[in-house]
């Protein structure tokens, strides 16, 4: 039976651990014919990706742990021409040391950039899900066992259930039949508070609408601290009117297309 | 396929003091570590034979998990073994000689030479008895305390002191360097005051305040807590998956910081920015909004607190004519008067529990002892004790029975064997943050014994230095960081080579920060080199002991601690006299291996249940939670619904907003009087952003406990170095500590990302690489502490390349009578420097051997016989 990886960020503190006992494995330790050891530096087979966003004072940290989907179609193997990758019973792919001549053309294929090429021993590297562990007892990777939240999980697909059914993969893996999936990928968030300037007072209980440039609309009331916060919506161009009773309504436009965004303390003028 | 040959159990925690955690499977094979990773006590034991507790609250569980919850610092610790950077063998500094010419001007600057540990040791025990016979015992400063690897047996810091204990008539006749509270400044100095509650002066008891928060209140306040980061040496990432709990259970986070730390980056609900240490103003003006718009709990205030008429007249402005509003607040603290009246209203109206690892930045700054006690207040006008309304800390768990998580059976300690100081009171000491003062500028006096165990009436004796005794003119470390952790490094620089100190010997696994101060090295062993004992006490999940076997053979010519004194203690038995059979006192006639057996049998474990032969061979026990834990009353609900049959510990029994015993003892005292107060400058003090030393220096400096260290510690592993946050790649391929500037001030600043950067204040110099982001408010600078000194120029006005900013931190103590430690939100310039230019100016020191990955090598302090 094959196993695949659920990534939920939900619960993703950031820790770096998962970046770090992969390099504990694998940095200076050679694990033929799984793989040959890694450098110190500069490789990382689990990558822990991170992404600030918003800006003061709404600011978050998303942090994504990037690693070999063990895609079902991989490019890298297509890019293969030594037949260096090989798939195991348990679905994961290796990269075997022996085979591999060093052409670099797997790197460039790989669509998420996590085959690295070791200069000194003249072959390309990657994540081999701890094969090597897998096949002398141990159940679930170093990542997976490292982590303190469950954040990386490797299992049958089986055994997600429902898990899976709202899970993702990476945009980027599209068409790769990647088989490392992801819950709570970060989308988009924009925060404000809403103040009566002359009052010198947060105002409660305001509305703020949110007009998607589909034209759907999200709505949503300042809370005891006068602020609103539209989390997880879709990369857009936001429409916002703000209104309170007694007070001009307030329309500002928000560019989430590339980036979150604070909103800051937006004042409204009283009628 | 081999994997592994052995695996031993270690436990990778960084408090020192005796009390492990962090236990590991250290995988061992042809003689290296090949991994780490978390013990899995399922392997040992289920969740019904450890009578696992968990929470249970609105839908979701939390439960303590049968693995430890290893940190990143743990998991990567097997390069600090490795590093390049360990102290190879004993070595001496070139142009000391003990027969001649000593040349204190040189230490740190010139290099050093091998020698054999028999004629270190023989020099260390002539020196030792030299400085007896010649001034007394009491000429010899112990620097035997501060964090560090956890030993028992191996020796946690301050063997040295053991070994002196036995010379002599009386134990104790040698001048310690007294260790300040340092992570708890402003509780310590200022909350006992108010609510008595001892050790370290946060709240006591805090039983059961987790999960009654989770059940009771509406938000939970982390007021510059970062229970991501400074937990990660005491007990890992527990703390971490509490707060995704709270996410799960509803339960609202708010951050107030200036910054945003790795916990607010994930977790918060709502970041308040505030300008470093202006807290004070802040917490007035909520108090201010709750008197005047009637948002208090009166009836409790009436009945559980002493002064609060005089804390309301001072609120008000009776006292000084400044009623203490929103909008004066808001000049000082920078959060603007509208959001302040907001929160104070939705505090008022809402049950909150303040959540703190040790206090973030203004527990560590100056007058620290002020915003302290006001929050303290805070938690009174709120009913302080009743449901929703404590404070509970995310680190230190059960540190002198404090515990806010569920608790175990059994506590298990080893302190019949532990080898190191034991933190009493010294009987001759001076304190850690007037170390620099006491050699160059004595006499000194000061409050208290100053050391963390002391009653809050320990503040009120005062004590001389040297007194009728000599000056110090030897120094023995362990503990070798003054100068990246304490107040004024450059100071210490000053002061250690003056020519009062004849020798310094320092005794430590790497060549760093004071070592390359000292006279003497001596190699010593990490905890892989060495067989010992630990318990893990404080990871949140249960409590345990475990047997550590040695997983390596020494990687360089070291001993541990305790055999590295032994040797010493060898040495001077052969002069006879006070030192006859002193090895013998010293280990108590026991060896490492009887300890073992010795210490279990005390360690408070029943032995019918759990006898050694069990310990021996399972080398790991998991004690269960404690029967009922959950019927324990609540943090200070006692008190809360019986004043007057559970009081407090203060002189009236009551939560002192008006605190009696300063009154008395201090009552001239300006700064720390009887009612907390906003205080803009004095006792040595001018930080503010409106003073005057701010037109020269016109940022605050924001230095938490290091991300990627503890204090000064893991500042050499590679897997952490190359993380954006931990280090900054210079154009020369130097990787500085970074200095986190917000995209408006980097804009008016014309610094860009990667650029290198001096803070720079009168005191000296430290540079840094300039990380752009939105994670720290505008106006403010952040740097983290405690990173690895590099120094280009020695001293006051210094400048150091490895961005220790300790160096440039004030020198004065928290105020006047409050000797604590002064390291954060203080006044610094900034500006970009010119490496080139620096590379001409210092060639020799950017020429040393300097790896990247590591950072310095101990080869490029090392020099073949001269």
């Amino acid at each position: 039976m094959t196993k695949v990886f659920l990534v939920d960020l939900s619960h993703c503190n950031g820790c770096y651990n998962c970046q770090i006992v992969c390099k504990d494995e694998h940095c200076g330790q050679d694990w033929q014919p799984y793989a040959a050891a890694q450098p110190d530096t500069g490789q990382f087979w689990m990558r822990l990706d991170e992404k600030e966003r918003g800006q003061v004072p709404w600011v978050r940290v998303a942090h994504t742990p990037i690693f070999c989907s063990h895609c079902a179609d991989p490019a890298c193997a297509a890019a293969c021409s030594s037949n260096a990758f090989e798939r195991r019973d348990d679905g994961l792919i290796v990269l075997s040391p022996q085979k591999c001549t060093g052409c670099r053309d797997c790197l460039d294929a790989c669509p998420l950039g996590v085959i690295y090429f070791n200069e000194q021993l003249n072959i390309a590297q990657k994540c081999t899900g701890c094969a090597h562990l897998l096949d002398n007892g141990w159940e679930v990777p170093r990542c997976v066992d490292a982590c303190a939240h469950e954040v990386i999980r490797y299992a049958e697909e089986s055994e997600f259930g429902d898990l899976l059914r709202d899970a993702e993969t990476l945009p980027a893996m599209d068409g790769c039949g990647a088989r490392v999936y992801y819950r709570n990928l970060p989308r988009r968030f924009m925060a404000g508070s809403v103040v009566d300037l002359k009052a010198d007072e947060l105002l409660i209980g305001a509305e703020v609408k949110a007009r998607a440039s589909d034209g759907t609309e999200l709505t949503l009331m300042t809370d005891d601290l006068g602020d609103f916060k539209f989390d997880q919506i879709a990369p857009d161009m936001y429409q916002l009117t703000i209104s309170a009773k007694g007070f001009q309504e307030h329309t500002l436009t928000a560019d989430l297309r590339d980036i979150d965004r604070s909103l800051g303390d937006i004042a409204l003028t009283s009628i | 396929m081999k994997i592994k040959d052995k695996t031993v159990i270690q436990n990778l925690s960084s408090n020192g003091f005796g009390n492990g955690t962090n236990l590991a499977n250290v995988d061992v094979m042809d003689g290296k570590i090949v991994r780490i990773r978390p013990l899995h006590y399922s392997e040992f034991y289920t969740e019904e034979s450890l009578n696992a507790w968990s929470f249970d609250v609105r839908g979701h569980r939390f439960d303590p998990k049968l693995k430890s919850l290893l940190p990143p610092l743990s998991l990567a610790y097997k390069k600090r073994a490795s590093s390049p950077n360990r102290v190879p063998y004993p070595l001496k500094r070139v142009d000391w000689d003990p027969d001649g010419k000593r040349n204190p001007q040189n230490r740190g600057i010139s290099n050093y030479v091998r020698i054999s540990w028999d004629e270190a040791t023989s020099i260390i025990a002539s020196e030792v008895d030299r400085v007896i016979q010649t001034y007394g015992g009491r000429a010899i400063l112990v620097q035997g305390e501060g964090h560090g690897e956890t030993k028992v047996i191996s020796g946690g810091h301050g063997c040295q002191s053991m070994m002196l204990d036995c010379i002599g008539p009386e134990p104790g006749n040698y001048t310690v360097q007294a260790r300040q509270p340092d992570s708890w400044e402003g509780w310590y100095w200022g909350a006992k005051h108010v609510w008595g509650c001892e050790f370290h002066g946060q709240q006591n008891p805090q039983d059961n305040v987790i999960l009654d928060a989770a059940q009771n209140s509406d938000a939970v306040l982390f007021w510059g807590a970062d229970p991501e980061t400074t937990p990660w040496g005491w007990g890992g990432l527990q703390p971490s998956r509490l707060c995704f709990w709270f996410t799960d259970i509803g339960l609202k986070q708010i951050h107030i910081a200036p910054d945003v730390n790795y916990t607010n980056a994930v977790h918060a609900d709502r970041w308040i920015p505030i300008l470093p240490n202006t807290d004070a103003a802040f917490q007035l003006a909520i108090a201010y909004v709750w008197m005047t718009e009637d948002l208090y709990d009166k009836e409790y205030v009436a009945t559980h607190v002493e002064g609060f008429d005089w804390f309301e007249y001072y609120v008000l402005g009776h006292e000084d004519g400044i009623p203490k509003t929103p909008e004066w607040a808001a000049e000082k603290c920078g959060v603007p008067s509208y959001r302040i009246k907001a929160f104070a209203r939705y505090w008022g109206k809402h049950a909150i529990t303040i959540a703190h690892c040790n206090g973030g930045g203004y527990i560590r700054s100056c007058f620290s002892h002020e915003p302290a006690r006001l929050e303290v207040c805070l938690l009174g006008m709120q009913g302080l004790g009743k449901p929703g309304v404590n404070q509970f800390k995310f680190i230190e768990w059960v540190l002198r029975d404090i515990n806010p998580v569920p608790r175990s059976s059994i506590y298990p300690m080893f302190a019949d064997i532990f080898h190191g100081w034991k933190m009493s009171a010294p009987r001759y000491f001076f304190p850690k943050t007037l170390t620099p003062e006491a050699i160059t500028n004595p006499p000194v006096s000061w409050s208290g014994h100053v050391v963390c165990s002391m009653p809050k009436e320990d503040q009120f004796l005062t004590f001389v230095y040297p007194g009728d005794g000599p000056r110090v003119h030897m120094i023995w470390s362990d503990t070798p960081c003054w100068e990246t952790c304490w107040n004024g490094g450059n100071a210490y620089q000053d002061a250690v080579r003056d020519s009062s100190i004849e020798f310094y010997l320092v005794q430590h696994p790497w060549m760093e920060n004071d070592t390359l101060l000292a006279d003497i090295i001596l190699p010593i062993s990490t905890v892989f080199e060495t067989m010992d004992v630990c318990t893990d006490i404080y990871n949140g999940q249960f409590t345990m002991v475990a047997i550590e076997e040695q997983a390596i053979e020494p990687v360089v010519e070291s001993l541990d601690d305790y055999q590295a004194v032994g040797e010493v203690a060898k040495k001077l038995e052969v002069l006879g006299g006070p030192y006859t059979g002193l090895f013998e006192r010293y280990t108590g006639g026991r060896t490492p291996e009887e300890d073992v057996k010795y210490g279990y049998e005390r360690c408070g474990a029943p032995l019918d249940e759990y006898p050694f032969e069990l310990f021996q061979e399972q080398k790991f026990i998991c004690f269960p939670t404690e029967k009922d834990w959950e019927e324990k009353p609540v943090g200070l609900q006692l008190f809360y619904e019986h004043p007057e049959d559970f009081p407090l510990n203060t002189p009236t029994g009551k939560l002192e907003f008006y605190a009696t015993g300063l009154a008395a003892n201090y009552p001239g005292d300006k700064i720390r009087g009887p009612v907390p107060k906003w205080i803009e400058e004095g006792d040595g003090h001018q930080e503010r952003i409106s003073s005057e030393r701010a037109k020269k220096y016109p940022y605050l400096l924001m230095s938490n406990h290091p991300r990627w260290r503890v204090h000064a510690q893991h500042d050499d592993i590679p897997w952490t170095r190359e993380i954006r946050t931990c280090k900054v790649r210079g154009a020369d391929g130097y990787l500085y500590e970074p200095i986190w500037v917000h995209p408006q001030d980097a804009a008016q600043l014309g610094l860009v990302d990667g650029d290198i950067a001096e803070l720079f204040n009168e005191r000296g110099r430290v540079l840094g690489g300039v990380l752009v982001t939105e994670r720290i408010m505008p106006g403010v600078l952040y740097q983290d502490h405690g990173a690895r000194t590099d120094i280009l120029e020695y001293g006051v006005g210094g400048l150091d390349r490895g961005g220790a900013n300790n160096l440039i931190c004030p020198t004065a103590p928290t105020s006047k009578n409050a000797p604590g430690e002064v390291t954060n939100g203080f006044l610094v310039g900034i500006k970009k420097v010119d490496l080139d230019e620096l590379a001409q100016k210092y060639p020799e020191a950017f020429a040393r051997p300097y790896c990247p990955e590591t950072g310095l090598s101990a080869a490029g302090r090392i020099v073949e016989e001269v």
